[in-house]
């Protein structure tokens, strides 16, 4: 799906802190959104969170950052920070090309899984989220 | 309310907006990284018809000047310009601005946008018994800068007047595209550069501005040029060590510590916070701006701790990721005892401390970029 010049893709999770969350067997592969790099602009900096830490949902995990602009994102659900995508380190930027990609931040164990999901939007939601954030 | 430039019909279509001191700025174009390389090693060119430009006229002009500001006025030759202060009674600086020498008795003063009517009140304020005439033409006149080592060439397409006799600071009366304006050499990028003053325009018709805008994009195109929006222009003047008026001078900073004495002339005769300059002097800066450059991970922002064996030492006022030099950066004021070149302290980001080293300014390698690089 696409609303204006922002991919949604279907099979994803989202809050409206714009992150996306996609199931990968037992885990969670998590990241920022499309419409989340297009209002960052251009990545320069991201502060990945350390593995092994413990999260609880909405928690920060760290910073994606453009030349101007600061932005904090969150824990979409709860648990252990098992894999961290460390490239970003070198090539922040990979969060513009391929936000749902090779731009992914973390991967997270989930210890509450099936309580928290039904918290996050799917694809339908996060559409209609979107189109009144633009329509505002 | 918010305001806009002569030049808003074209951001409107081409930018992405951002309010910066009550006007609707270009913050960007393509890309703040793309602009900054524009100018770094090509050309770019910016709107910056939102500063203040303030007329001063008559007999006591020169006179009246020299009191209200710290460098000296009656040094300033006929077509040049200085960078120079305006300071409040205890010294701390009220502003920072470039002053041009025109013809006779006739001044230019080019303050910042924010503090447009603090200047002009101040100014009024403190003319009692001179006999001068304030004329703030800031809305009327529409104000271009060139910047970058392609800026003459790209300019010198727009007008006769040869300009490789005009050398840094020199201002001048021109004719652009049948205009008048007045032209200097001057900007706020590290780089060589041209403002432009566009005096035959106004907001309710902008065509002459808007015609000089379009023409500047024109013969810049074989360069590469780019247009540039604030915030290329805040990192650019930020790589050349230049300071920001409300993070890295205000009124509670003094030129002194701000290491702005170069244009602080003391032994002109009196003006305006020299008294309470000389007293900060005598009792020694406690703390100095310096430049910060990161050691590790992490861009330094604006109101960042500096901190030194777990002690709060200092402050950053700017900060920002520099994309000349591939690192974060920033300036702040740092207790004396750790302000020398070379020192480590930690900047606080994120709560996290992080490594950063004092550095010269600019933090470019000038052999490489900025006026005195190497052709």
């Amino acid at each position: 799906m696409k609303i204006e010049e922002y991919d949604v893709p279907e099979s994803l999770y989202y809050t409206k802190d714009h992150e996306w969350l996609r199931l990968e067997g037992e885990n969670c592969v998590i990241g920022v959104t499309d419409y989340a790099q297009k209002t960052l602009h251009e990545v320069v900096f991201v502060d990945l969170p350390e593995r092994g830490r413990k999260v609880s949902k909405a928690e920060s995990l760290g910073t994606v950052e453009s030349v101007k602009a600061v932005s904090d994102y969150f824990a979409p659900v709860s648990g252990e920070i098992i894999e961290v995508n460390s490239i970003l380190s070198t090539k922040p930027d990979l969060i513009n090309k391929s936000p749902y990609g090779e731009g992914w931040i973390a991967i997270i164990k989930p210890s509450n899984l099936e309580v928290e999901l039904k918290d996050l939007m799917d694809s339908k939601e996060y559409y209609q989220y979107l189109k009144s954030l633009i329509e505002k | 309310m918010s305001y806009r430039t002569q030049l808003f019909q074209f951001h409107e279509k081409t930018s992405r907006l951002t309010d910066f001191a009550g006007f609707q700025m270009p913050l960007w174009y393509d890309s703040i990284i793309s602009e900054c390389s524009a100018v770094r090693n090509r050309v770019g060119v910016f709107d910056i018809s939102h500063m203040g430009r303030i007329f001063v006229t008559g007999h006591d002009a020169e006179r009246f000047l020299n009191y209200v500001t710290t460098n000296n006025v009656e040094a300033l030759k006929p077509n040049h310009a200085q960078y120079t202060l305006i300071c409040n009674w205890e010294g701390g600086i009220k502003d920072d601005l470039v002053i041009m020498k025109l013809d006779g008795q006739e001044y230019l003063i080019v303050c910042n946008a924010g503090n447009r009517q603090k200047d002009l009140s101040w100014l009024k304020e403190n003319s009692r018994g001179y006999n001068v005439n304030l004329r703030e033409v800031s809305d009327e006149v529409a104000m271009i800068s060139i910047q970058g080592p392609k800026a003459p060439h790209t300019l010198q397409k727009l007008l006769e007047d040869d300009l490789s006799t005009m050398v840094r600071f020199d201002c001048k009366y021109v004719e652009i595209a049948g205009s008048k304006c007045v032209l200097s050499r001057t900007g706020y990028t590290g780089e060589d550069g041209f403002e432009i003053c566009v005096l035959d325009t106004s907001i309710s018709n902008p065509a002459n501005a808007l015609k000089i805008w379009d023409m500047t994009l024109k013969a810049g195109e074989e360069y590469g040029l780019k247009p540039c929006g604030l915030g290329a222009r805040d990192v650019l003047r930020l790589e050349a060590g230049m300071c920001l008026y409300g993070s890295d001078i205000t009124e509670s900073t003094d030129p002194l510590e701000a290491r702005l004495e170069f244009v602080v002339k003391f032994e002109k005769g009196d003006f305006i916070g020299k008294d309470a300059m000389l007293k900060r002097k005598e009792a020694g800066v406690k703390r100095r701006r310096v430049g910060l450059r990161m050691v590790g991970r992490g861009i330094p922002r604006e109101k960042n701790r500096i901190l030194k064996n777990g002690e709060v030492i200092g402050t950053v006022t700017s900060g920002t990721y520099s994309p000349t030099l591939n690192v974060g950066i920033a300036m702040g004021y740092i207790s004396t005892e750790y302000s020398d070149v070379g020192k480590k302290v930690y900047i606080e980001i994120h709560g996290k401390p992080v490594e950063a080293e004092v550095v010269n300014l600019p933090f470019y390698d000038t052999k490489l970029y900025g006026l005195k690089r190497l052709k």
